[in-house]
């Protein structure tokens, strides 16, 4: 009495089945991104082809084990297609990669040969009692680089990234360096502090590391340049 | 997701900080790499770019590779490749990265880094879809992780084997696997779904009965639940067993994320068993839902269905007509969004939203414009694959502008290296003059003759050659009147004259031998500023040489490097542009399949609600055609639909609540 005519009945199946492989989203694996400590938004819908692969046995747009369906030849393809794609954008970031590296090799060269150059780094160790603002450096009397940091910057110092603060070049010969830091000091005083080396630039390159250190038994911060060799 | 590629930062960080140097207050850790001291400051100042800028390291790698090729890292060398693989992974680099690990990650590595390595490696690989990669490197690590990394891994590696279809394999593995608490609905989640992928829905219902009925507030494990129970509540559906996939159907929360699955697949419960008034109260509140959701459209067509069966045809009819209505404008709407996306306006409205210009594996769109396409793209954008290429174009134009960059700076050094060679063209014919002199040897040649000199005069005991200008003209002066005091006739005048030459030759000579050891003094000394002036003079000399011998190999070489670069900019530039329009066009065809897959799905409801309504109506008509040749009191055939009445000409049907 109630039973609708075939051909509707067919259709609704069949949108059915459609709808099925979209719902069946649900039985396709958790997503391990999904921290459990965490609490990171709800799960993504699964993307169709996941579902498609979750369609169980007997559902006409599978095949008859349950297994791969009939829409997995084409998506496969496509999956292949991607990962050339993929695979090409990865050769093609290394290249630019490699790119850059010859192009900064190429800019150091260029303007800072080793004969003549100098170049001053900038260390830090723990900063408890002295947190930087910023630097400027003097070579021979002549302001070469004032430098402004960032929360970041210093955190990266702290962590122990050294800074190559300043890349310049100087004739063989005697020069001074004098470094000025600001920053707090403890008990969140401003702290202005200077520091200076005379050294001697020979035929190689010149490296110099400015080094903020503390010091826990006079409860404040050290200032020292070395000359690396 | 994003908590995920969080950890990886933190990850690769951690990483980064077992390879950099570690305060001496920093214990040991077996799992680390031991705490190190910067000995070379160009490694420091890579950990520094790598901490400090927010390009997620780009410029740290660019640099590490710098500083290696210039060797400039001897003392770090292995921790600077270890910390290039890490970075590698970071911007994306999958396949670079894991040559690189499988390369460096040998037994001096500690067995902690080697295994996060791999962990991270395996789980990028897993993002990226190469789950055999994944399998394999999740498989290299040795012994256990964390437990919360061991769990996660567990799950990665179930994962791979489900996606392989490896059901078997993962459910062995979920049966045996013991982990953290937090961990376990997920993998009784995860074995459920095996158990029903591996056509085992009896021994599924329990495991996910156990997940769908879980106490809990947590918004997630929420939203598990619901997942668990619509998983269990279709694979009964889908095994014919409307009765039991109808009890956790109805645990879904109704204003979960799936809660229009849920409401639909209780419909088709409470139809599959004839109920069609029972289907008919989760199918109307679905109904009211936003169309855009794949399962309200679907109500559109089960709403009147069940009215037919419930013999109220017109209601049923009113449906329909309404379905049809909605479906063609959301249809036009498709295609308006279909057309902007071919008219390549798509990613323009998705990144022009997104200003960071940074380049990154951590970036993630998480705003959608408000375009016409928007709405529709919502599935995509919570699509792994459909973000991965997303950043990949971001990535590539991101390349491109710095690329562009280093473009102009090679205008300048190539007019640098102009100037420099019109420079030199200038000074070197001086120079070669000057250097033709040989100036040096001459120089050097008149010390030695003075040198030659000095010793004669001290070996001699010549008090008068180191004499003043006077005191020479004095001694000459005495000479010439010794001689001719000599050639005066002998007697008293030529005795006395001789005798007061000889006195004040005495004296002068006294006045000499008293100034001669200080002279001789002094001389010596003039002559080793000499020496040192020659010094300073050779070593000038050799300097201005060798900048001469350099002169036409070091500009021509720079001119060649710089020509080199600047083609191989544009070569790289022109490959960027073609990719980036190639994942343009990927990501495009994706969009627009997505969009097209929904039309085609309206397509075809559309077609099913015409069939029904003209059913609907064939069925009135010949009901009414029935009546008045038959009589209205004949009864209707068993399986015939209740007439049907012709519905309401006037009143266009309420359109769907969007």
């Amino acid at each position: 009495m109630n039973t609708p005519p075939q051909f509707l009945w067919s259709g609704l199946a069949c949108t059915r089945s459609l709808l099925l492989s979209l719902l069946l989203a649900a039985l396709s694996p958790l997503a391990t991104s999904a921290q459990p400590p965490a609490a990171p938004p709800p799960p993504p819908p699964a993307s169709a082809g996941a579902a498609t692969a979750a369609l169980p046995s007997g559902q006409p747009a599978s095949d008859g084990a349950g297994g791969a369906s009939a829409t997995d030849a084409p998506a496969d393809a496509a999956a292949a297609g991607t990962r050339a794609l993929d695979e090409q954008i990865q050769d093609l970031k290394k290249d630019v990669i490699d790119l850059n590296r010859d192009l900064f090799v190429l800019e150091e060269e260029l303007l800072f040969p080793a004969n003549t150059q100098v170049a001053v780094f900038v260390s830090m160790d723990v900063g408890d009692f002295f947190s930087l603002d910023s630097i400027s450096l003097k070579i021979d009397n002549r302001d070469v680089a004032n430098y402004l940091y960032t929360p970041r910057e210093v955190a990266a110092l702290i962590k122990g990234g050294v800074q190559r603060l300043y890349v310049g070049n100087l004739k063989a010969g005697a020069h001074e360096l004098v470094v000025l830091f600001n920053g707090n000091g403890p008990n969140e005083r401003y702290y202005r502090r200077g520091a200076n080396l005379r050294f001697e630039k020979g035929v190689g390159a010149k490296y110099l590391e400015v080094k903020i250190t503390d010091h826990a038994r006079a409860q404040q911060p050290e200032f020292e340049i070395k000359d690396w060799e | 997701m994003r908590s995920g590629r969080r950890h990886l930062g933190l990850a690769i960080a951690l990483l980064a900080a077992g390879l950099s140097p570690v305060r001496a207050a920093h214990r040991s850790d077996p799992d680390k790499l031991p705490s190190i001291k910067v000995q070379d400051l160009h490694y420091g100042d890579v950990l520094f770019h790598y901490w400090a800028d927010e390009d997620s390291g780009l410029e740290a790698l660019t640099r590490l590779e710098a500083y290696n090729y210039w060797q400039r890292m001897p003392h770090h060398a292995l921790d600077a490749q270890l910390l290039a693989a890490g970075m590698y992974l970071q911007l994306g680099m999958h396949n670079q990265a894991g040559d690189r690990f499988a390369t460096l990650l040998g037994d001096n590595i500690p067995a902690g880094v080697r295994n996060k390595a791999w962990f991270y490696l395996g789980k990028i690989w897993y993002e990226r879809g190469y789950f055999d990669r994944s399998e394999q490197a999740l498989n290299r690590i040795q012994g256990e992780l964390p437990p919360q990394q061991e769990a996660e891994r567990t799950h990665l590696l179930v994962n791979v084997l489900m996606r392989e279809q490896r059901y078997d394999e993962a459910i062995a593995r979920l049966q045996s696997w013991h982990g953290p608490a937090d961990w376990i609905a997920y993998a009784r989640f995860n074995l459920g779904v095996a158990l029903v992928r591996a056509g085992r829905l009896a021994q599924a219902d329990p495991i996910l009965t156990a997940v769908g009925t879980l106490q809990t507030d947590s918004d997630e494990l929420l939203t598990m639940r619901d997942k668990a129970n619509l998983a269990l509540g279709f694979a009964y559906l889908q095994a014919d067993q409307a009765a039991q996939a109808r009890v956790p159907l109805e645990r879904v929360r109704l204003d979960g994320p799936y809660s229009t699955r849920a409401l639909l697949g209780d419909g088709w419960a409470h139809a599959a068993l004839g109920d069609y008034r029972a289907a008919l109260l989760p199918w109307l509140e679905l109904h009211k839902r936003n169309l855009l959701d794949a399962a309200v459209q679907e109500s559109y067509l089960a709403v009147p269905y069940a009215y037919g069966k419930l013999g109220a045809a017109a209601q049923a009819a009113d449906y329909y007509e309404s379905a049809l209505k909605s479906f063609a404008s959301e249809s036009d709407n498709l295609d308006a969004a279909i057309g902007r996306i071919h008219e390549g306006h798509m990613l323009d409205d998705l990144l022009g939203t997104d200003k960071d210009a940074r380049y990154g594996w951590f970036w993630q769109l998480k705003t959608l414009p408000d375009a016409p396409q928007s709405r529709y793209l919502y599935s995509l954008l919570a699509d792994n694959d459909f973000q991965e290429g997303l950043k990949n174009f971001r990535d590539l134009n991101f390349l491109h502008r710095d690329l562009a960059r280093w473009d102009q700076s090679m205008e300048a050094f190539g007019a640098m290296i102009d100037t420099r060679e019109r420079a030199y063209a200038e000074r070197l014919p001086r120079t070669d003059a000057l250097l033709a002199t040989d100036a040096p040897t001459r120089l050097r040649a008149a010390r030695a003759a003075v040198d030659s000199r000095l010793d004669a005069i001290e070996t001699g005991n010549d008090v008068a050659a180191l004499g003043t200008a006077a005191e020479r003209e004095q001694w000459a002066r005495i000479a010439s009147l010794e001689d001719r005091v000599a050639g005066l006739p002998r007697g008293l005048e030529r005795d006395e004259a001789a005798a007061k030459l000889h006195l004040i030759k005495g004296v002068l000579y006294w006045r000499l031998d008293a100034a001669f050891k200080e002279r001789s003094y002094s001389q010596q000394r003039a002559l080793r500023e000499l020496d040192a002036s020659l010094e300073e003079l050779q070593n000038r000399w050799v300097r201005v040489q060798r900048a001469r011998a350099t002169v036409p190999t070091n500009t021509g070489e720079f001119a060649d490097r710089i020509a080199a670069l600047a083609a191989r900019i544009q070569a790289v530039r022109a490959r960027l542009v073609d990719t980036a329009g190639k994942q343009s066009d990927y990501l495009q065809d994706v969009a627009a399949s997505e969009l097209g897959a929904q039309k085609d799905r309206l397509a075809t409801y559309a077609e099913q609600a015409r069939f029904a309504l003209a059913d609907i109506y064939d069925r009135a008509a010949d009901q009414a055609d029935g009546a008045s040749g038959a009589g209205a009191a004949a009864p209707a055939p068993p399986d015939a639909p209740a007439p049907a009445p012709v519905p309401a000409p006037a009143g266009p049907p309420e359109p769907p609540e969007r």
